[in-house]
């Protein structure tokens, strides 16, 4: 794509689309301070014996053996079910979709407490959103506004950058 | 060697599974070992982790719909089990990410099986410097030798994307070495 028309210089075919990959390329050649070998050793007849252990490890995983039939379970368990649904007075209209707000709070605070979400603060800052938020919402404890004007007039050595007046 | 469309239905099917599984192992157990050897540094560790994706596989081979090919798959497991043992480690220990990778390179002079010398020594702690992709995209293309198109497959990122990594990580680690 050549922008100016009267550039009587060409270009072979196709010569942008590959110039990365040609680029990164050569570029990759230049290794020659980096030892090739990374010097890890496995103990002998490692892979060797591999398969064995493996197929070993696979046939002795515990099998749980159930303390009771399972039949008599289903059917104590089916009884239990049945005077319970009758004692509460089961109400059959309602929805049985789990839906968010059946989750209790304790159960989202410990899903995220014990996955790992690799998002930065921005991702987050993304999907939250930022009408009707309030101070209040992050922090337990209310900031005093002298508190929060300290901290602007020791921190903060130019207003101006703030644009105030431009953004009431 | 066995067509992989044959060994992936063998594998499904019951009365072959058994013998499906011996030849996956012996096809890929080397490669995979190296994969999560890589992550992890210690024999020991990479030996669990090697076992613990082969039962994984084993236990999700039903799963496996083919729209990757079975090598590619069976390398992602093992790149994701190799990292969340680091993490579970990580985490264990209440340690920092930058820490437990530092304990696991010093841990390498001792290592009976790192047979390093000092270039290779500093070669690693170089390494540990680097950030999650980078040390993957580099170990992967230069100790594995895996093509560009295969790793692409494996972390689900474009060619030009693990380019620029490498070529980066390189750079990265040619500094280190040179100051040392």
């Amino acid at each position: 794509m050549n922008k100016n028309k009267n550039n009587p210089f060409k270009t072979p075919e196709g010569y942008f689309d590959s110039f990365e990959d040609k680029l990164m390329d050569k570029l990759s050649k230049t290794e020659s301070t980096i030892p090739k070998d990374s010097a890890f050793k496995v103990p002998d007849n490692y892979f060797e014996s591999f398969n064995e252990s493996l197929i070993g490890k696979l046939d002795n995983e515990p099998k749980v053996i159930p303390l009771f039939p399972i039949k008599k379970i289903i059917t104590v368990a089916a009884s239990i079910a049945a005077i319970a649904i009758i004692a509460l007075n089961y109400n059959w209209s309602s929805s049985s979709e789990l839906s968010f707000s059946n989750l209790a709070n304790t159960d989202i605070e410990a899903y995220f407490e014990n996955n790992d979400f690799e998002l930065s603060p921005y991702e987050i800052a993304e999907v939250l959103p930022v009408t009707n938020t309030e101070y209040s919402d992050f922090l337990s404890s209310p900031i005093e506004s002298d508190n929060l004007l300290d901290y602007l007039n020791e921190n903060v050595s130019d207003f101006d950058e703030f644009n105030i007046e431009d953004n009431e | 060697m066995i067509e992989e469309e044959t060994l992936v239905l063998n594998l499904k099917t019951k009365s072959k599974q058994a013998q499906a599984f011996e030849v996956l192992i012996d096809t890929y157990k080397e490669r995979l070992y190296w994969q999560i050897r890589n992550i992890v540094l210690s024999h020991d560790d990479a030996d669990d982790v090697l076992q613990n994706t082969f039962i994984k596989v084993y236990k999700n081979i039903d799963g496996f719909k083919g729209d990757s090919k079975l090598f590619s798959w069976m390398y992602r497991i093992a790149t994701n089990e190799a990292l969340n043992f680091i993490k579970q480690r990580v985490k264990m220990q209440g340690v920092s990410d930058t820490d437990y990778q530092d304990k696991l390179v010093s841990n390498l002079e001792a290592d009976v099986y790192f047979e390093g010398d000092e270039i290779q020594l500093q070669l690693q702690k170089a390494i540990a410097t680097l950030p999650e992709k980078q040390k993957l995209v580099f170990n992967m293309k230069y100790f594995q030798e895996l093509k560009y198109e295969e790793i692409s497959e494996i972390l689900n990122t474009s060619v030009g994307g693990l380019k620029a990594s490498y070529h980066l990580a390189v750079k990265k680690l040619e500094q280190y070495l040179k100051e040392d």
